[in-house]
């Protein structure tokens, strides 16, 4: 982590204002001087002009050695949230270090802690380090947004000893920390009963009638309850869980519009490389990760996929792989801080409308909970849902203040259940209202397959 | 720099007074070739230091930082009563008001001495006094900036003061080694201050929850630094002497003409002075008059001419000395112990002779009494001081009476000495009258007293008249060589004439001579004090008369004058033939009474000048004093336009207009005192002003709710919303405007113009108090 030597300047040297006043007043006193042609105050009217010329060749040349590391507590933040950046300076010269100032270099969009002092620095202790070489700086870093931030590097602005002219150097590099969307805890756990155990556990349970009392195991921290095997519990004297959950694997679903087709043809003049973030889009990535977390913690496998390309995930690397739990969280996390604007997605649109119906023709026999994240998409969107429902059971729609009614009606039809979600407030109750029974559903198929309603402890 | 909230300790002030300190001391020093001596440098030091380090404990004793410059003041006040006030002070510090007044006759003698005094002028009281007050005023200054305002840079402004003076008055200016040693300071100062705000900043912590926090090192060896900061110094100072080495002189004459003379000590005075419109002045006006036995009646001398400046007599020009004090004036030139002299008291009273040379006896041995700084010059024994005029003075002066026998005269060496030599100079070209008349008159002569003796004969003789209308009827009058010539021929004049040309005539055949400007002995009254008699002396009694200089005697007056004075006994043709000191002759003719015509073409000028004189001194004092007095009162007023006009311009312009019309709002409402607290909300502040009465109007509503709605939209809204033409800000900022006016009383209206809280409030703030609650 130690970067020496890593000193480059960026930006002139320039006088301070102190320095450029005594540039004013050696001028002035030059003028005079020549004027009334005395010649005792032009070694003044010098020393004006010529001490900040000097001090800005000195501060020009001076180039300090320093290392710099940087460390972040937390490394991935939440956003809203803040992170404790600690810097360790180290002045690597063999003389003192003295009259600078320190900046750390962040994206506008953050507010860094203001200019400071950076206090003199002793010469560089090879042999018995007694620290005082060294500066230890900590700041604490408001993350208003999601998204990933190179802090760094360290801007040093050096000053000669009188403050006449400074420069700034950057000192050492950048470092990523990562914010994520924010979480909103969900509290009631998906009621439907179909898909909690996943297709496999289905099977199983079918296969192993009366397996309890053979494989039953402790209860384990983490463990939902509704697994509890209460006859061996109550033959044990203590908690114990049915041991063939484990290879149950529930999946869900989370589709995330991320390209926001509909946008383009509303507001076409509106430019894409809008640095404000796009509010709804920011308010979908937030309930796609309030979500995914809840499925998360509950067991799930969940793929986290875009909506104009449903076979693709999150981050391009690892498609369809899906999260799982021990990582997983942190990984879908730091997937959706990543995700870049709603900028620039279009163009993948034709490329990948191949794909989009040919989910079927992954085997994908067995139903799973979808959650469709809709912030603005465009009727083409909208039909590749549609498309997408016969594989999806329950089939929610969160959907923002974007979407257009046409769209909502389109995929009502369709048999997916549509949410508004306004506001961030309101992630909490419109995923409640979800596992609510629905009190008009004319529009839903009566039919379910009957593989579905299987575990009797479930509700 | 930016004024920095960072609370300095009272080891930190200490250090930035002790720099300041030393910046001022080392400037006083570059005043070094201005003033002989070394104490008022002390002086300067001692009140700058007084100053400037009960700054520094009036601080440390936490005393309201608005009042501590103030204080400042006042201390300056007390260290000036202690040093110049003596006994008119209470407990030596504490000033009355007859303090004040001694201050005021030192403040105007300073301006005299200024005006008098030649470089190196002597450290006199009133000077040190201007000294003092100055170099206080500059500490004050100096500890405001460096101090409570916390921009040391600037205080590189009045530690120029004394630097640049010098570089006015003398032509090769202040000292290089003290200019060196006064940037050198100045450094220190700047170095002191940057270590200062660095520690007070670092140690204060930024304020805020998202401030951080920095750990430094335990212990660092600011060697190092030290060496950066000494070599940066150097290369710095020596990198500006080679260049000022190095850059050639541009001679002033091709930019001013010709070369600025020192204006502020003026270099001797002009000294052919105006005698003759004195003697035609029609009215005699008492000069001063003086006790004395009833045979002292000798001549008061002013001044000496001894030298050509070109073709016209001059002074010379020789800076006083500050060790000729006159309680011990020196013997005479070439007076050998052989001469019978006697020491007679005359006390003096001025009464309306203004001038800087005092009416004194040649020789003089010592004068007492004197009030001011009185120095006598080498040579001439004249008496000038350098701080006061002879106004109100009453002195008792020795006169030294000197009674040659005409044998010592005769019988003086014709050797002169090296001194003397100069006063035996005459301009290579003279008109041939005078070198044919010298010859004529001391043919046969045979010994220089005869000689002199002869011219003063020929001069007195019938053949010329006392005039003192002929030489400006002519148009010759003056002393150069040219007027002594028409003299000559013309015959006739006044006791200017008489006097240069004999002491031309004096120098043509080889005898040193000089002319004396002064005071005929004047004419007795009947008042007789303690057994001495007054004399009154007046205008007409103004002469100037011949000294000729005889080895072993001195300086001897003659009187070639007809009709004026006194002929000295030993000057009378035959005088030789006695062997004491002949008596006086007693017959002083006052010209003033007869031959001179009824109408002076001065009086009439004289009477008109006199009235409107008195009349034009009135209004030249008073108008501009009260010009100035308005100006000041106004400067608050034109402060406050001023600044509406700029955020005019910022609202035309579109640098955030809204923010701006809303800062002129409130500033508007403070001055009126209808709210407009730094802490309120645009909403809230609309809200409570939308409450008076002149806003109950539909109009001056809406203005203002739009104003309201601009500023909200422009400081929380996002930055590309198109902003509100400038012609509505414009209206409805002037609606708002007329209704808070309309709103007030006159009374306040006219406070609110006058004396604007708003920018009070911002000058208070500057100074690091709190703005009045409620404003």
């Amino acid at each position: 982590m130690w970067h020496p030597r890593s000193v480059r300047v960026a930006t002139w040297p320039r006088l301070t204002r102190r320095g450029a006043t005594l540039v004013i007043v050696g001028v002035l006193l030059f003028a005079v001087s020549l004027w009334f042609d005395s010649r005792d105050v032009l070694v003044l009217a010098f020393v004006g002009i010529a001490m900040p010329a000097v001090a800005a060749l000195f501060v020009a040349l001076r180039k300090p050695s320093l290392a710099v590391t940087r460390r972040f507590a937390p490394p991935v933040a939440e956003a809203g949230g803040s992170t404790l950046v600690a810097l360790v300076i180290k002045n690597r010269s063999r003389r003192t270090f003295d009259g600078a100032h320190w900046r750390d270099g962040v994206p506008t969009t953050l507010t860094a802690a203001p200019e400071a002092i950076l206090p003199a620095m002793g010469p560089y202790e090879s042999m018995l380090p007694s620290g005082d070489d060294t500066v230890r700086v900590e700041y604490r870093l408001r993350m208003p947004r999601r998204g990933v931030y190179p802090i760094g590097p360290l801007r040093v602005g050096i000053a000669d000893p009188f403050g006449l002219a400074r420069v700034d150097r950057d000192v050492g590099t950048a470092h990523e920390v990562v914010v994520t969307p924010r979480v909103t805890p969900l509290d009631t756990a998906l009621g439907s009963a179909a898909s909690v155990d996943g297709v496999l556990n289905g099977l199983q349970l079918r296969t192993h009638p009366n397996s309890d009392e053979l494989i039953a195991r402790e209860y384990r921290y983490g463990d939902p309850l509704r697994r509890v095997n209460w006859a061996a519990t109550a033959r044990r004297g203590e908690l114990m869980v049915r041991e063939e959950e484990q290879r149950g694997d529930p999946e869900a679903r989370i589709i995330l519009d991320t390209a926001l087709a509909g946008r383009a043809r509303q507001a076409g003049h509106r430019r894409d490389a809008d640095d404000s973030p796009h509010f709804g889009f920011e308010l979908g990535v937030e309930v796609a990760a309030s979500i995914g977390m809840h499925l998360l913690e509950h067991g799930y496998r969940v793929r986290c996929d875009r909506l104009d390309d449903p076979e693709r995930g999150l981050a391009s690397g690892e498609s369809g792989a899906g999260y799982r739990l021990p990582g997983g969280d942190r990984l879908l996390l730091e997937d959706l801080a990543r995700l870049d604007g709603p900028a620039g997605a279009a163009g993948a649109r034709t490329q990948s409308a191949a794909g989009t119906h040919s989910a079927g023709s992954r085997g994908r026999d067995a139903r799973m909970p979808g959650f469709a994240v809709l912030v603005d998409p465009d009727e083409h969107d909208a039909r590749s849902l549609v498309a997408l429902r016969s594989s999806i059971e329950p089939a929610v729609v969160f959907a923002t203040e974007g979407v257009a009614g046409g769209i909502v009606d389109l995929l009502e039809k369709a048999d997916w259940r549509v949410v508004r979600v306004r506001r961030a407030a309101e992630i909490a109750s419109a995923w409640s209202g979800t596992t609510r029974p629905q009190p008009v559903a004319p529009s839903r198929p009566p039919a379910r397959r009957p593989v579905a309603p299987g575990v009797p402890d479930a509700s | 720099m930016r004024p920095d909230p960072a609370p300095l300790s009272r080891a930190q002030r200490l250090a930035l007074t002790a720099a300041s300190f030393l910046l001022l001391a080392t400037a006083a020093m570059a005043l070094g070739p201005l003033i002989a001596g070394s104490g008022w440098w002390w002086l300067c030091a001692f009140i700058a230091g007084g100053v400037l380090f009960a700054g520094t404990g009036l601080r440390a004793l936490r005393t309201p930082a608005s009042l501590v410059p103030v204080l400042e003041l006042v201390v300056l006040l007390l260290l000036l009563t202690l040093v110049f006030g003596g006994a008119t002070s209470i407990a030596l510090v504490i000033p009355t008001q007859g303090t004040f007044e001694a201050f005021g006759e030192l403040m105007s003698g300073a301006q005299r001495t200024i005006e008098q005094q030649s470089v190196p002028a002597i450290p006199v009281p009133p000077l040190l006094f201007a000294l003092a007050l100055g170099i206080g005023l500059l500490a004050f200054v100096v500890d405001v900036l460096v101090q409570t305002l916390r921009v040391p840079a600037l205080a590189a402004v009045p530690a120029l003061v004394p630097v640049v003076v010098p570089g006015f008055i003398i032509e090769a200016g202040a000292e290089a080694p003290a200019l060196v040693l006064t940037a050198a300071a100045y450094l220190l100062l700047l170095r002191v201050d940057v270590r200062v705000r660095r520690r007070a900043r670092l140690a204060a912590g930024a304020e805020g929850e998202d401030a951080a926090t920095i750990v430094p090192p335990n212990r660092v060896p600011i060697v190092s630094t030290l060496g950066a900061s000494l070599g940066l110094a150097a290369v710095g100072l020596l990198t500006a002497s080679i260049l000022a080495a190095s850059t050639p002189s541009i001679s002033s004459s091709l930019l001013l003409g010709s070369p600025s003379q020192g204006t502020l000590f003026g270099r001797g005075v002009s000294p052919f002075i105006d005698l003759g419109r004195d003697l035609r002045r029609p009215e005699p006006r008492p000069a001063f008059h003086y006790f004395a036995r009833d045979a002292d009646r000798p001549y008061f001398s002013l001044l000496t001419l001894d030298e050509f400046e070109g073709e016209v007599w001059g002074a010379g020009n020789e800076a006083v000395d500050g060790d000729n004090t006159v309680d011990a004036m020196p013997r005479p030139d070439g007076l050998s112990d052989e001469v019978v002299t006697t020491e007679h008291p005359i006390e003096v009273i001025v009464d309306e002779v203004r001038t800087t040379w005092l009416p004194v006896p040649y020789p003089t041995s010592r004068i007492e009494g004197l009030s001011g700084s009185w120095f006598w010059e080498a040579g001439s024994l004249s008496v000038r001081s350098v701080d006061t005029n002879t106004g109100g003075q009453r002195y008792r002066a020795t006169r030294l009476e000197v009674e040659p026998t005409v044998a010592q005269l005769r019988d003086a060496s014709t050797d002169v000495p090296a001194e003397i030599e100069p006063n035996l100079a005459l301009p290579e070209e003279m008109p041939p009258i005078i070198a044919e008349t010298a010859a004529a008159v001391t043919a046969g002569t045979t010994s220089r007293y005869d000689a002199a003796v002869a011219i003063q004969s020929y001069l007195r003789s019938s053949q010329f008249d006392y005039s003192t209308e002929a030489p400006v009827a002519e148009g010759y009058d003056g002393g150069g060589f040219d007027v002594i010539a028409q003299f000559l021929e013309a015959k006739s004049g006044y006791c200017v004439h008489f006097a240069s040309t004999m002491a031309v005539l004096a120098r043509e055949i080889g005898i040193p001579s000089r002319i004396s400007l002064g005071y005929t002995q004047g004419s007795p009254t009947q008042e007789r004090v303690d057994g001495v008699q007054r004399v009154e002396v007046d205008s007409h009694d103004l002469h100037s008369w011949p000294e000729l200089y005889f080895e072993g005697v001195g300086w001897v007056p003659f009187e070639p004058t007809p009709g004026r004075g006194t002929v000295p006994g030993y000057s009378r043709p035959g005088a030789g033939d006695g062997t004491g000191a002949a008596a006086p002759s007693t017959a002083p003719v006052s010209p003033g009474a007869s031959g001179r015509p009824e109408l002076d073409p001065d009086r009439g000028l004289a009477g008109q000048a006199g009235g409107a004189s008195t009349a034009n001194t009135w209004w030249q004092r008073g108008v501009p004093v009260v010009l100035l007095a308005v100006l000041l009162l106004l400067l608050p007023a034109m402060l406050r336009v001023g600044q509406r006009w700029t955020r005019r311009r910022r609202i035309a312009k579109g640098e955030r207009p809204a923010d701006t019309a809303w800062d002129e709002v409130i500033a508007t409402a403070r001055d009126l005192g209808a709210g407009g607290d730094d802490a309120e909300t645009a909403r809230a502040f609309a809200a409570t002003v939308s409450e008076r009465a002149a806003f109950q109007g539909a109009e001056a509503r809406a203005a203002l709710f739009g104003l309201r709605d601009a500023v909200e939209r422009e400081r929380y809204g996002p930055d590309d919303i198109v902003d509100v033409a400038d012609p509505v800000l414009h209206g409805q900022l002037a609606d708002v405007r007329a209704a808070l006016l309309a709103d007030a009383a006159p009374v306040v209206r006219a406070r609110a113009m006058l004396a604007p809280r708003s920018l009070f409030d911002t000058a208070r703030r500057a100074f690091g108090e709190r703005p009045s609650v409620g404003a």
